[in-house]
Formats: C-alpha cells, sequence, structure tokens
C-alpha cells in the first residue's frame, strides 16, 4: 500500500492546475507551450494511478499514447513558432492579434 | 505512513516546487531547467507506482528529446527575458489564480466525496515484458496510428521550417 | 299588393346599384333618366297601394332576411294609413327633387355619385317608412343616416364641407345608439321583433318599462330630427348641395325621427311622462330655433333653423297625444319647406352661389316666378291664413291648450310665442332677399356680375309644391269651417291614434281668429321692420337688440358648448394617445429595443479582442464552468 489513490489524484489536479496557469499568463509562446507539456504530464501521471488502481495494464499503454502525441504535437508546434518567429520577429502571444473584431 | 509513502510525499513535494518555479522564471532557459528536474522527479514517480519501462520512457523522450528541443529553440530564437513589474505581475497572474482555486476546490471535493478513491494503491510491478506483451496484443492498431502520427509531424515541422527562397525550388520539385 | 309594396320599395335601390355599377361608362342622360324613373316608378306603385289598400293595416313579409332561435329578421312591410300616407309624400318630394336636381348638378362632374346616393337614400327612407320587423327599419334608418353623410359632404374636397358631413354622421350615431338599445329590450319583453304585434301587445307593459322605451326612443328621434340637445348638425349640414338639404332636412330625413314615435305611439301612450318630456322637448326647441332663425344671415341656415322649429312642432304635437295634427303639420312642412329650399336653390345659383342674404335682392323685377313662389311658402311657413300652414300649426296649438295636465299650457305659451317669432323670421327672410334694393351699398352681387337666369326645369318642378303647400289645409279643415276632416278620419285607425281631446267650439274659433290675426300683424311688422329703405336688417352696434342678435346668430353657443365640452376633450385626448403613447411610446420603443442590439453586439465585439492570451483566459474559464457544472450535476444525483 503506497498511498490512497485519492492523493495521487489530487497531486496530479494540482499539476495540471499549475500547467494551465502558465498556459494563461504567460505571453511568451514557448512558455505557453511549456504549460501545455506539463498538462500532459499531469495526466499521464493520473493514467498510471489508474493503472495501478484497477490492475491494469491499458493505464500505462495509454500513457506511452501520450507521450508520442506530445512529441508529435511539441515538434510542429515549436516549428510553428519559429516560422512565426521568421514572420514577425516576435514570440509575443499578444503582438498576433489580425483575428480581432 | 510507510516507506513507499513517505518516498511518494517526498517526490510530489519534488515535483512540485519544480514545477512551480518553472512556471514563474523569467528566462525560459532556467524554466526548462526547472521543469527536466520536475520531469526527473516524475520519472521517479512512475518507477514507484509500478510503470519502470514508462519511467525510463519519460527521461528519455519527455525529458530528453522534447525538452532538449526546447532548449536547441530558445536558443535559435535568441528569447530575452520579459520585463516584469510587480503590479503588472499581481494583474497577469490574478485570473488564473482564481480560477484554478476555484476548480481546485471543485475536483478536491469531487474527489474526497466518492468513497470509491479511499482505496489503496498496492506496490505492483509491471515489467517491460507484460506491457509490451499487453501493448502489441491489444493495442496493437493505435501504435501504428502512433507512428504514422510522427511521420506527419515529421514532414509538417520540416515543411514550416523551411526558409524562403532558397525552399522555393524545392517545394515546387516535390509538389510535381 | 306584395309585388306593388316590393317594388315601391327597391325600385330605387335598383337605380342606385345600377348607377354604381354601371354609371360611369353611361352617357349623363341616361344616369339621369334612371334615377329619376326609378323614383318615379315607387311613386307609380305608392299610390297603387294606396288606391288597392284596405283601411285597416296589414302585414306583408317580402322575404326572410335571416333568424336564429327566436329572433328572425325578415324584410316585412307594415302598410296602414300612417305608412301610406308619408309613403306617397316621400316618393313624390323625392320625385320632384330628383327632376330638380338634373338641372341642379347640372355643371358637376360627380353627377353619378350624387344620384347613386339620392336613389339610395330614397330607398332606406322608405325602408324606415314601411317597415315592420325592427332590424329592417334600424338597416334603414342607419341607411338614411349614412347617405345623409354622403350626401351634405358630396363636395368633400372642401375640409369644412366633409366635417359637416362627419358630424352629422356623428351626431345622429348618438341617438341610433338609444334606438338599437330599445330594439334589444323590445326583444327581450315580446321575444318578436314586428312592430305590429308589439304595439299590439303593448297594453301588457308596465309603466316604467314603457316609459324607460319612450325616453329611449325620444333620444333617439332627437338625433334624426335635430331636436335639443342635438340641435348642432343640422345647420352645419347645409353645405351640401341645396336638393340635398332638401330632400333630406326638410321634408324626409328630420321627419323619421317624428314618424318613429308616431310608430310606436300605442308604447308611448302609457307613459304621460315620455309624452311630457317629448312635448317639452319640442316647445324648447321651437323656441330656440325660431331665437336662432331670426338672427342668420345665411339664407339656407335660416331655412335650416326654421325646420328645427318646425319639426319640434311636429313634437309638441305627437306629446300632447294628437297623431293626427303631427301627420297634418308634417305633410305641409313637407311642401312648403321643400319649396322653400328648392327656391332658395335658385335664388343662390342666381346669384352666383352666393349665400348671403344682404348680399341679395331685387329679385322680383329679375326672377318674377320664383318670387310668387316664394312668397307662397313664406306665407304657408308663416301660418297666414288661409293657407296651408295655418291649419296644421293651430290645430296643434289647440291640442296642447287642451290638455289637461297644466304644466301644457306653460309649452302652449312657448309655442306662441315662437308662432309669433315664425312670421317674423320668414318674412324677414323674404323681404331682405327678395325686396332689397342696394344702390349704395358695396359688395352688392348685381352691380359686380349680375344676375344668372334660372333653368327652366327648376322652376318647374316648384308650381306643384307652391299649389299644395298653400292647399294642403284643405286635406284636414276644421268641422267648423263646415269642412270634412279627411286627414282625421283616414288616420282613425292607426294604432294609437286617440281622438284628442274636447274642446268647446267657441275656444277652438277664438284661437283661429287670434293666431290668424298675429300671423298676419307679424307679416307686416316684418314688412316695417326689413324693408329696403330700413336699415335694420344690420342692428347698430351697443344697442339690446344688437346683443341679442349675437346670441341668437351663434345658436345660444350650443355649438360652442360642444366645441369645448367634448370635441376639444377628446381630441386631446386622441392628440395624447397619439403623440404621446403612439409615437413615443410605442414607436420610440420599438427604436430603443432595436438599439440595443448594436450595443449588445459591441459588448460582445469585447471578446473577440484578437489576442492570444486573453483568448487561453477564456479556455480556462469555459473549463471551469465545466467542471462546476458537472459537480453540480453529480451532487444532486448523488443527493
Amino acid at each position: 500500500m503506497i498511498v490512497p489513490y485519492s492523493h495521487l489524484l489530487l497531486l496530479a489536479v494540482i499539476l495540471f492546475g499549475l500547467g494551465a496557469a502558465c498556459a494563461v499568463v504567460r505571453r511568451n509562446l514557448i512558455m505557453i507551450l511549456i504549460g501545455v507539456e506539463v498538462m500532459l504530464n499531469a495526466a499521464g501521471l493520473a493514467f498510471v494511478g489508474a493503472s495501478l488502481r484497477w490492475q491494469q495494464l491499458d493505464g500505462q499503454v495509454f500513457v506511452l499514447f501520450i507521450m508520442a502525441v506530445a512529441a508529435a504535437e511539441v515538434a510542429v508546434g515549436l516549428a510553428l513558432i519559429v516560422f512565426l518567429q521568421r514572420r514577425t520577429g516576435s514570440v509575443d502571444a499578444n503582438r498576433y492579434n489580425l483575428l480581432k473584431g | 505512513m510507510t516507506l513507499y509513502g513517505s518516498i511518494f510525499y517526498l517526490l510530489s513535494a519534488t515535483v512540485l516546487a519544480a514545477t512551480v518555479l518553472a512556471i514563474t522564471r523569467r528566462h525560459a532557459v532556467h524554466a526548462v531547467i526547472y521543469l527536466i528536474l520536475s520531469f526527473f522527479g516524475t520519472a521517479l514517480l512512475f518507477y514507484l507506482l509500478g510503470a519502470p519501462f514508462l519511467a525510463v520512457l519519460e527521461v528519455i523522450i519527455y525529458a530528453g528529446a522534447i525538452m532538449v528541443l526546447f532548449l536547441f529553440i530558445i536558443m535559435m530564437l535568441r528569447v530575452t527575458p520579459s520585463a516584469r513589474t510587480w503590479g503588472a505581475a499581481l494583474r497577469q497572474w490574478l485570473p488564473a489564480i482564481v480560477l484554478g482555486t476555484i476548480s481546485f476546490s471543485i475536483a478536491a471535493a469531487m474527489v474526497f466525496a466518492d468513497p470509491r478513491t479511499q482505496a489503496p494503491l498496492k506496490a505492483v510491478r509491471a515489467g517491460p515484458m507484460e506491457l509490451g506483451r499487453f501493448l502489441f496484443q491489444r493495442y496493437w492498431f493505435p501504435v501504428e496510428i502512433a507512428s504514422f502520427l510522427l511521420l506527419i509531424a515529421l514532414v509538417g515541422a520540416l515543411y514550416l521550417g523551411k526558409r524562403e527562397g532558397k525552399s522555393g525550388n524545392g517545394q515546387n520539385k516535390e509538389a510535381s | 299588393m306584395k309585388t306593388v309594396l316590393f317594388f315601391l320599395i327597391f325600385l330605387p335601390l335598383l337605380g342606385a346599384f345600377l348607377q354604381a355599377v354601371a354609371g360611369s361608362r353611361l352617357p349623363r342622360r341616361a344616369v339621369e333618366t334612371i334615377a329619376c324613373l326609378t323614383v318615379f316608378g315607387s311613386l307609380c306603385m305608392a299610390i297603387l297601394a294606396f288606391l288597392s289598400a284596405r283601411q285597416e293595416g296589414q302585414t306583408v313579409i317580402l322575404f326572410r332576411w335571416f333568424g336564429v332561435d327566436d329572433l328572425s329578421a325578415s324584410m316585412s312591410v307594415y302598410y296602414d294609413p300612417l305608412s301610406a300616407i308619408m309613403a306617397l309624400m316621400v316618393t313624390f318630394v323625392s320625385f320632384l327633387i330628383h327632376l330638380y336636381s338634373v338641372s341642379f348638378m347640372r355643371e358637376d362632374e360627380g353627377y353619378v355619385r350624387f344620384f347613386c346616393y339620392l336613389n339610395l337614400f330614397v330607398f332606406a327612407m322608405l325602408v324606415v317608412t314601411l317597415a315592420d320587423n325592427l332590424l329592417f327599419l334600424y338597416l334603414g334608418w342607419e341607411g338614411v343616416g349614412f347617405c345623409s353623410y354622403a350626401l351634405i359632404g358630396f363636395w368633400y374636397s372642401d375640409e369644412v364641407k366633409a366635417a359637416a358631413g362627419r358630424k352629422a354622421f356623428v351626431l345622429t350615431r348618438i341617438g341610433d345608439v338609444a334606438l338599437g338599445i330599445a330594439i334589444g329590450f323590445f326583444f327581450i319583453i315580446f321575444s318578436n321583433l314586428s312592430i305590429s304585434s308589439i304595439n299590439g301587445q303593448a297594453t301588457s307593459l308596465s309603466s316604467s318599462m314603457a316609459t324607460a322605451l319612450g325616453f329611449l326612443l325620444l333620444w333617439a328621434a332627437v338625433g334624426k330630427s335635430a331636436q335639443l340637445p342635438l340641435t348642432v348638425w343640422l345647420p352645419d349640414a347645409m353645405a351640401g348641395p341645396t336638393p340635398v338639404s332638401a330632400l333630406i332636412h326638410a321634408a324626409t330625413m328630420v321627419t323619421a325621427g317624428i314618424y318613429l314615435l308616431m310608430r310606436f305611439f300605442p308604447v308611448l301612450a302609457l307613459s304621460p311622462p315620455s309624452l311630457l318630456a317629448i312635448a317639452t322637448v319640442g316647445a324648447f326647441t321651437a323656441f330656440f330655433a325660431a331665437c336662432a332663425a331670426l338672427a342668420q344671415k345665411d339664407i339656407k341656415r335660416i331655412l335650416a333653423y326654421s325646420t328645427i322649429s318646425q319639426v319640434s312642432y311636429m313634437f309638441l304635437g305627437v306629446g300632447a297625444g294628437d297623431i293626427t295634427g303631427g301627420m297634418f303639420h308634417l305633410l305641409s312642412h313637407a311642401f312648403f319647406k321643400a319649396l322653400l329650399f328648392l327656391a332658395a336653390g335658385c335664388v343662390i345659383q342666381a346669384f352666383h352661389d352666393e349665400h348671403d342674404i344682404f348680399r341679395m335682392g331685387d329679385l322680383r323685377r329679375r326672377l318674377p316666378a320664383v318670387f310668387w313662389l316664394f312668397l307662397a311658402g313664406a306665407l304657408s311657413l308663416g301660418a297666414v291664413p288661409p293657407f296651408g300652414g295655418f291649419f296644421s300649426k293651430d290645430r296643434i296649438l289647440l291640442a296642447v291648450f287642451s290638455h289637461p295636465e297644466p304644466f301644457y299650457r306653460f309649452l302652449w305659451a312657448m309655442a306662441v310665442v315662437t308662432a309669433f317669432l315664425t312670421p317674423l323670421y320668414a318674412f324677414r327672410l323674404f323681404f331682405v332677399v327678395f325686396l332689397q334694393r342696394h344702390s349704395h351699398e358695396e359688395g352688392h352681387v348685381e352691380q359686380d356680375r349680375g344676375v344668372l337666369p334660372v333653368p327652366r326645369l327648376m322652376v318647374w318642378v316648384l308650381w306643384p309644391l307652391a299649389i299644395l303647400s298653400l292647399l294642403v289645409g284643405l286635406l284636414n279643415f276644421p268641422g267648423m269651417f263646415s269642412g270634412e276632416e279627411w286627414l282625421a278620419q283616414f288616420l282613425a285607425l292607426v294604432p294609437g291614434n286617440t281622438s284628442p281631446f274636447p274642446v268647446s267650439p267657441g275656444l277652438e274659433r277664438a284661437m283661429q281668429i287670434g293666431s290668424g290675426l298675429s300671423s298676419i300683424v307679424l307679416m307686416v311688422l316684418a314688412y316695417f321692420l326689413f324693408r329696403p329703405q330700413n336699415l335694420l336688417g344690420r342692428p347698430s352696434p351697443g344697442t339690446l337688440w344688437q346683443s341679442l342678435d349675437e346670441l341668437f346668430f351663434v345658436g345660444f353657443y350650443l355649438d360652442r358648448l360642444y366645441q369645448v365640452g367634448f370635441v376639444r376633450p377628446y381630441r386631446e385626448v386622441a392628440r395624447f394617445l397619439w403623440e404621446e403613447i403612439d409615437e413615443e411610446g410605442v414607436d420610440r420603443g420599438f427604436d430603443r429595443a432595436g438599439e440595443l442590439f448594436p450595443i449588445f453586439s459591441k459588448g460582445l465585439q469585447l471578446w473577440a479582442s484578437g489576442r492570444l492570451s486573453f483568448y487561453l483566459k477564456m479556455i480556462l474559464l469555459g473549463f471551469t464552468a465545466i467542471l462546476s457544472a458537472l459537480a453540480i450535476g453529480w451532487y444532486f444525483q448523488s443527493a
């Protein structure tokens, strides 16, 4: 017996909240992506805990896929940031307001 | 409090602290370093929770590949640290703090109100062979899809990363 | 008999229908011929019916209109001596006036509309005269009101004339409400809408019910016949063409009110208070109208007030219980008033549509025929013996005097004063119009433009009317002069017609001599007051006569009272509702409600700021909201 399952869930929730705060607050595009990574990681933690709780391996498999998707997403996201930097010379989120109106 | 339990609390404290620090740094590089530390802690947590293979993968893929990629891009783009004043900082963080607190309290209430979440987590380990067998017996198709996804991401990143001018001829060749 | 009555009523309707449908496509002569021929056909039918009728009344159903349970509305006709005489008079006078109109409206372009309405009016009036079913009567009653409105406001492009038509319609409508209520009462009490059966069962009414019905019928008659307090529409109604004034406001529509009272006399006879009210209304209105007529300057307005006064005499007669007297006066008035109006039309056209009598004059040389004809009418109106008006008015005065109730003496005194005023204003009119000779007055039309000749048809039509108005006294020559009282005998079997109260022959003779002498004396007095050399036609300012003159001229300020008391508040309320509530409230309210939409969308615009950080914040907010919704749902589920 390690810990009650609820403690693990709470840890995952707090981590998820921290990641969300980072994504919402920071204006740098790279920091926003970092926040997304934190959120994904927290979700993976919850999955592993669930897998242990129910003694089934599906949770761990899903964490594997989460990691794969996170990797792909980061690759494309960072490529986009590079592209944007070349186009407009800034990685400030408030700089891009062409959708205004 | 058992041994495993105390290890768990220690590790979770580390992870939390590292994440908080990562979030609040002005330099992007500092944030990435702290985040790597956080991921190390998470990997150890995975090991504790009976997923050794995933712990290794966490270190290799997450802390290794993804964060290193972040570092590459940060240095390539020459990201400058943001200037922050105290008043502005509070106004910036306030909505997130408020909403985060609300969400956390609701989630906590939900978690603790359900008696099924009080179930104990037994210390069991799933070796890589079990995981691999399970994965390729039951989830072989999503594995193929995931590899396909990675291929697409590769092509997309390649395309987005090309420079103007030189990429014109290359693009025409590829398109035809 | 049924066919005769059917054609009598519906021929003019056919004429109106033809003109409405095809009038504008037919040549002018054809339209005029159709109009006159249909009324002539009605006249022939009326004569036929008169000759072949039995002495007591008969009810003839023409055809069923609709019927629901007890309520049946059939177009049925009650033909008794009263309605026979009335129908004869209506068709005869209408026919003459149609002929006159052909010539009078010769230069007017709207002649199709005119003749259509005129025919329609004759139809409606015949319906009122002959109807047995109360709903059929109401149809005719309303039809008469509508045609009067249409014909008064015939030249509607002039706002004043159109307003006069509206005024007539609204005021008679006030009376029509009472008739509607009375019809409702009749149906509730008798379960039957037939006048003849109601009259037959009239004795079953309680006295208070009869009084209530009597007052309702009186109010309806007051509206239609322009008695106090609803007199104000008739002088303004002179805005219509003169044939209209002659037909509607001399001979037919204004007599419809008193005719209604005569028809329902068995009901009224049960209630002495209502009879007293009728007589009182008659006496006061007669006096009021005679005073006003004395001060008017417009030739048609003098005749209008005179009509009001003479119809009041009929009210007085019926109020005293004498149907024969009322009918007698109705007939003689119809003849001489129509004659006077038509002759006035000749004079008006001769003076280039001039209405002011002080701008006319010297017509004895220029229009001699009209001169003699007008004189005949004036003699009859002024009740100069031995002409028609004298006998009819005298019979009414006798009936009022001999009534057992003491209040009737006071009414008699008022009627006598009015009888003094009547020849005064009648001959004032005659002398000023025909005899005055201005050589030094400015504005005299003759010096400016000359007198137009009057078409022969217009004058020719007046001769039968003149003869009738002079000789109508023979209809009911009083017995003491060794004459047969034909009319009284003829009307003896009309329901409710009681013989008048007995009087001593000496009293009767004294009254007749007295009234005859006074009429002659007043005629001579009028000559001295209003002859050309005497400028008493225009009273000098500052005298009592002048202030009286002003009071009479505006009709005792009755019109002004209605303006201030009713019309102006109503207009204020209407204006308030229009400007404040409708325009400000409703319209602007909608405008402002519409303005809310841009405000709303501007508010929404803040949401689309385009900034990424804002969008991310909103995503977090949405996530929190969903989470709380889930929590609440889950909480309520488990609780």
